[in-house]
């Protein structure tokens, strides 16, 4: 692995997507969406102004989630299909098709962790000046949540692009994904416990997480963020069958880097006999 | 240098190269002609690594270009038939990209952008989006070059080039084939072919119908050198003298004897007419274009 190579391209993707403006636009509606959310998070009680770190990202988790995929997936498949001549000129290079593969990824990666640090960052700036810095370092945490789940989907936009080739149809599939992920797959999981005995079902459910990354992230940084009172008893059970709290977010940041690697490694062996 | 070994790449049912053998010795400029789909640019992008062959091997100084990838690509250098980068990164940007992939020192890129073949004057610290079809064309060729690579493989390289500017790249590409660079190129235009190539393949349907040199193809094809002869009339009998001087075909039209004959036979044609009493008021060569040899290669496979 050459990784000069992989250095090289990552820092050249990242300057491709700081000028195209994606990284800055995602700042700035990270940045927006953190603020507006912990000021009228109260909005429906009554009230408004600067709540702190644990309900702000409470409110802010359900966003992060529909939002993260849908920005990984897109800005990985205009990376991954980019034009064919662009990429024949970068292949015909003495570097190989993993290096390339990997320097784009960690190159997008970088993108979204500098969207994501400055958006995040800056919102958290003002609470912590506003509402006091109490959560303050579950919050972190949970920035750190969405940055895996950003990795999940970057890797599954390299495999749909290895899949796919030409860029109108890998589109069409991350948009299928997305729904799938973010919309249909919880309703699969609840329709298929119908079928299943008490007891089966709730074993199905928790272990459907895994199937998830979306729903990973979800729990896992519930769990961060004062879990035990947000999840009740069905939180309870979820830890118990996990093997505790600690094991069962252990077990969730496991399962995200499966998410992340194996869609990778994947994508990486089917690229490797392909014509560019 | 190069050689690729009964090389055949198939599309599912499609065979675009089928069972095509050649040899390219170190300094040559080898020309890969033919029609559009005849498998020309498959088959230069199985040579440089793009596109893994369905059977057959490519060997680059002994190196396998699939299983020795990196080592072989360094031995080359590649520009595709149409020339893309990312618009919002400068022409200098684009060179230090591949300056620091190829990890060469960034001191050729000075060298190579100041090259008065590429004209960059005003345009390197540009966005590429600002440039216009024949500049990006430019840019990929000065990328090609930075390696200073032995081999240069290039897919249609003055296809989107205006008259002026495909004249001088003809004569860039001329001082790097003096330099001993082996240059690999595929075609449509002729003139790029007679003037630079040493050897020409001929691939009709993906098929390699000839391997020779312009000289060799022109010289083996009985349509070779033609030459007009007008007399003040048609006569048989001086006909005659020129098939027995050497001419492969004699046609009368009008006054006018149409001989079909290798070139250094003319002049000994030209006497014979006279001795047998021939009074020549004119005469006139017409030479085969490489066209006519071309087309003729497709016709009789086709």
């Amino acid at each position: 692995m050459d990784i000069n190579a992989v250095i090289t391209i990552a820092k050249q993707e990242l300057i491709i997507n700081i000028r195209n403006k994606w990284t800055l636009i995602f700042a700035g509606v990270f940045s927006v969406l953190v603020l507006a959310i912990s000021y009228f998070g109260l909005l429906t009680a009554g009230s408004i102004g600067f709540q702190g770190f644990t309900r702000t990202s409470a409110s802010l988790l359900n966003l992060v989630l529909y939002i993260v995929p849908l920005v990984a997936l897109v800005m990985g498949t205009l990376s991954f299909t980019s034009e064919k001549s662009a990429s024949e000129l970068l292949f015909a290079q003495p570097v190989t098709r993993g290096e390339i593969w990997l320097g784009k990824l960690l190159g997008l990666f970088a993108s979204m962790l500098t969207a994501t640090l400055i958006g995040f960052g800056l919102g958290g700036f003002v609470i912590a000046m506003k509402a006091g810095t109490a959560g303050a370092l579950r919050y972190p945490l949970f920035v750190g949540f969405a940055l895996l789940l950003a990795l999940a989907f970057l890797s599954l936009s390299a495999l749909i692009a290895a899949l796919c080739q030409r860029k109108n149809r890998a589109f069409g599939v991350v948009m299928f994904l997305w729904f799938f992920f973010v919309l249909f797959y919880d309703l699969l999981v609840i329709g298929g416990t119908f079928f299943l005995k008490e007891r089966t079902a709730n074993h199905f459910i928790f272990a459907s997480l895994f199937g998830n990354p979306v729903d990973m992230t979800r729990v896992a940084s519930l769990m961060v963020l004062n879990g035990k009172e947000i999840f009740g008893v069905a939180g309870a059970a979820l830890t118990k069958f996990l093997g505790g709290e600690v094991v069962s977010i252990l077990l969730l940041v496991l399962g995200l880097l499966v998410w992340i690697v194996a869609p990778f490694l994947l994508s990486q062996r089917l690229l490797k006999r392909q014509d560019i | 240098m190069i050689q690729v070994n009964h090389l055949t790449k198939t599309f599912g049912e499609f065979t675009a190269v089928n069972d095509v053998s050649f040899e390219i010795k170190p300094g040559e400029t080898f020309a890969l002609l033919g029609p559009n789909g005849s498998g020309k640019t498959t088959a230069l992008k199985c040579l440089v690594g793009l596109m893994p062959p369905t059977a057959g091997e490519i060997k680059v100084d002994g190196l396998d270009v699939w299983k020795d990838a990196r080592r072989a690509k360094s031995l080359m250098s590649y520009l595709p038939q149409y020339v893309n980068f990312h618009d919002n990164l400068t022409a200098r940007e684009v060179m230090q990209f591949y300056c620091r992939l190829r990890k060469l020192p960034e001191t050729r890129i000075e060298k190579v952008m100041s090259g008065p073949q590429f004209h960059f004057n005003g345009f390197t610290d540009k966005p590429v989006q600002q440039f216009s079809g024949g500049m990006l064309q430019r840019l990929g060729l000065a990328v090609a070059c930075l390696p200073d690579a032995p081999i240069l493989l290039l897919d249609e390289p003055t296809a989107s080039l205006d008259p002026e500017r495909a004249i001088q790249f003809r004569e860039f590409l001329t001082t790097l084939k003096q330099a001993g660079k082996t240059i690999v190129f595929t075609s449509h235009v002729l003139a790029d072919v007679e003037q630079l190539a040493d050897r020409v393949a001929i691939l009709v349907q993906g098929k390699l119908v000839a391997l020779e040199s312009i000289a060799a193809l022109r010289e083996g094809l009985m349509l070779s050198s033609q030459m007009r002869v007008v007399l003040p009339q048609a006569d048989e009998k001086l006909a005659e003298a020129a098939l027995v001087a050497g001419t492969r075909e004699a046609v009368w039209q009008g006054n006018s004897l149409l001989i079909t004959s290798a070139p250094e036979t003319r002049m000994d044609i030209l006497a014979a007419i006279k001795t047998a009493g021939g009074d020549i008021v004119r005469f006139a060569t017409e030479e085969p274009s490489l066209e006519d040899i071309y087309l003729n290669y497709i016709r009789k496979e086709q």
